[in-house]
């Protein structure tokens, strides 16, 4: 999977294309409109990740320049304003998806597969990871091809784990993807916790590997290793 | 006490004042002159007599009358020529009435032909009294008229003089910082005025100017810091990614990731007030408040069925209500989860919606502070981790989307109160 990165603070960009290289992401990166426009025309992403915010103009440019050609490239929006406007303004014109500063670099990495996911109509769209098989918009996982249905919150957590294999996903982010505004709610903790032993039972129950490891004091990983 | 009042007040008092000082020594002067008049009329009189009684020897012996009257009586002694000036009262018959009069006596003794002689000139003090009176009433009649009379010009004047001052007063009631915009004074005639109104002009234009610097201080400098947030978080889980980290090292990330999501939450809370305060969010819609009041208690309904709270619903499905669509639900969110975060386990949360208000209270224990502040920034009881804006935001979309927000404690209940305004509150009718 071939991601540019369009973001102006170096840091953050850093730690971006370190992030998505770990996640098996293959990462270009511009750091301002003139040479991610230079980039887009050159070569053909899956995903690019931009920030609308850039030294040399609108990041919304870019997709408008995006959209006179004809392309597969899904479009993740990063903004440090969490408006409304600009929101609607970027799905509008062509964005995929919308995210604010600052996220969780898991919740980024789900967001630029999802993307993609959608946008290859023709690729497959099911998920797997050893014995299991998760499709995106039914409730079911498959087991060794054996169907266990699973609640909206079981299917989210682990699209969002799959997303995200080998990754130590803190429970905040986990708890931002599940529940969004109401993340700090009171005990969202303990229902992650409680997904978690239920969705680990479903696997282990019917002959899955236990690949969900708790992170002492952080949070989860799921992971074969 | 109005300024019109005051000034008034102060140029009676000393109206009356004067007016009692003069009245008194205006009689005082009209008695003395009347008085000084009469006794001086008397000694012309004496004058008189004495010419006479020169030309006419004899004389004295007839009757003769000069005023009203003259007595003249032998006495067997001259024994002085000392002349006599005094007021007595003499009774007299008039009318069937014995009356009490006043008379004032001249005296003196005087030898006429060898012969002494007292002679007495008698003068009835009467009339002179009731002019007196007459004139010292008359004097006061017409200082009374005047001063009512400068009394009502007077208001009159004033109040056309402190016109400007008041429509001064009148504009500057009407000023909203929150909204901003110029304060405008109509020009007057008088410099002072001008003046006043010039520096109340640059004093609001400045408080104004201070209030969107701070306005857009606090908002750029809440964006501002989202980037180095992010940066900060990136780092962290990167590092938590790394292998072999010790246990202890895991805990330092995990407070810091802690802080920075504190700061992150605070940040996005600040934004979105400032950007209330900037009427951002101006467009209206109307809102089924009942229809959203479900989906959001759907999707808090894990959090509820957690703390096995026994929830109550009042809804009245029929009504929307004139507001911004996008507040309307972060209202609504706000309210109830601060509901649910603050209500004991097995608790009620009761939620009554109805063409006046809406009214969400839960149970818990009474707040450590004061139910009044409750709506501040930045003011929390208990909950550490609470970031405390949440029902500022609550408040100031209250504000800005004319709704009446109050909060009670009563029978062990925490109750939020929304008053719709009726205007905006629409039924629908089936």
């Amino acid at each position: 999977m071939k991601v540019l990165l369009v973001e102006d603070e170096k840091e953050l960009l850093q730690s971006m294309v370190t992030f998505l290289k770990e996640s098996g992401m293959v990462c270009e990166q511009a750091t301002d409109l003139s040479s991610a426009l230079e980039k887009i025309d050159l070569y053909d992403y899956d995903c690019i990740v931009l920030d609308i915010g850039l030294p040399d103009g609108n990041g919304l440019t870019l997709i408008e320049e995006m959209q006179k050609k004809e392309h597969k490239t899904g479009i993740v929006i990063v903004s440090a304003r969490n408006s409304l406007d600009d929101r609607l303004t970027g799905l509008n014109i062509g964005a995929d998806d919308y995210i604010t500063k600052p996220f969780y670099m898991p919740e980024l990495t789900a967001r630029i597969k999802s993307v993609v996911r959608r946008r290859t109509f023709e690729g497959k769209r099911e998920i797997t990871y050893h014995e299991l098989r998760v499709l995106p918009d039914e409730m079911v996982m498959y087991v060794n091809d054996k169907m266990i249905s699973l609640t909206k919150k079981e299917h989210e957590l682990l699209m969002y784990l799959l997303s995200n294999p080998n990754k130590v996903l803190t429970k905040e982010s986990i708890a931002e993807h599940l529940w969004g505004d109401h993340a700090d709610m009171a005990d969202s903790f303990d229902f992650i916790y409680s997904h978690i032993k239920n969705l680990r039972k479903k696997i282990t129950d019917n002959g899955g590997k236990d690949y969900l490891k708790s992170v002492y004091g952080v949070g989860y990983k799921f992971s074969g290793e | 006490m109005k300024l019109l009042n005051l000034t008034n007040r102060y140029y009676i008092v000393i109206a009356l004042f004067l007016l009692l000082i003069s009245v008194s020594f205006l009689t005082y002067r009209v008695i003395y002159l009347m008085d000084k008049e009469i006794s001086d009329h008397m000694r012309y009189e004496k004058m008189q007599i004495e010419k006479q009684i020169a030309l006419q020897p004899g004389i004295q012996d007839q009757p003769f009358v000069i005023g009203d009257r003259i007595q003249i009586d032998p006495i067997p002694k001259f024994t002085t020529f000392k002349v006599i000036l005094r007021d007595t009262t003499v009774l007299l018959s008039e009318e069937g009435k014995i009356l009490k009069v006043p008379y004032r006596i001249l005296s003196y003794e005087q030898l006429i032909s060898n012969k002494s002689y007292r002679i007495t000139l008698w003068r009835r003090l009467t009339e002179n009294r009731d002019l007196g009176r007459g004139l010292v009433s008359t004097i006061i009649l017409v200082a009374v008229d005047i001063i009512a009379c400068f009394y009502f010009l007077n208001r009159w004047f004033s109040s056309k003089v402190w016109r400007p001052f008041y429509r001064a007063i009148n504009v500057l009631k009407k000023f909203d910082l929150q909204k901003g915009g110029r304060v405008l004074f109509q020009r007057s005639n008088v410099e002072e005025f001008n003046t006043l109104n010039a520096e109340l002009t640059k004093l609001t234009d400045k408080v104004t100017r201070d209030y969107r610097n701070l306005r857009e201080f606090t908002e750029n400098m809440s964006h501002e810091t989202q980037t180095p947030l992010a940066i900060i978080r990136s780092k962290l889980e990167l590092l938590l990614q790394s292998e072999n980290l010790k246990e202890e090292q895991i805990g330092h990330i995990r407070s810091t990731l802690d802080s920075v999501n504190r700061l992150s939450k605070m940040n996005k809370s600040l934004i979105l007030l400032t950007r209330i305060e900037n009427e951002q969010y101006a467009t209206e819609d109307l809102v089924p408040l009942g229809q959203l009041l479900r989906n959001q208690l759907e999707s808090l309904d894990v959090f509820i069925e957690s703390k096995e709270l026994h929830v109550q619903t009042h809804i009245d499905d029929d009504i929307s209500v004139r507001m911004n669509q996008h507040l309307a639900d972060i209202l609504l969110t706000n309210l109830l989860s601060n509901a649910i975060k603050y209500s004991t386990r097995g608790g009620e949360l009761n939620i009554m919606l109805t063409t006046q208000r809406l009214v969400i209270s839960n149970s818990g224990p009474p707040m450590t502070i004061p139910g009044e502040q409750i709506f501040e920034r930045f003011k929390k009881g208990d909950s550490p981790d609470s970031v405390g804006l949440g029902l500022a935001i609550v408040k100031k979309i209250g504000g800005h989307c004319n709704l009446q927000l109050h909060y009670e404690y009563t029978n062990g209940m925490h109750c939020f109160f929304v008053e719709f305004r009726p205007e905006r509150v629409v039924v629908r009718t089936v």
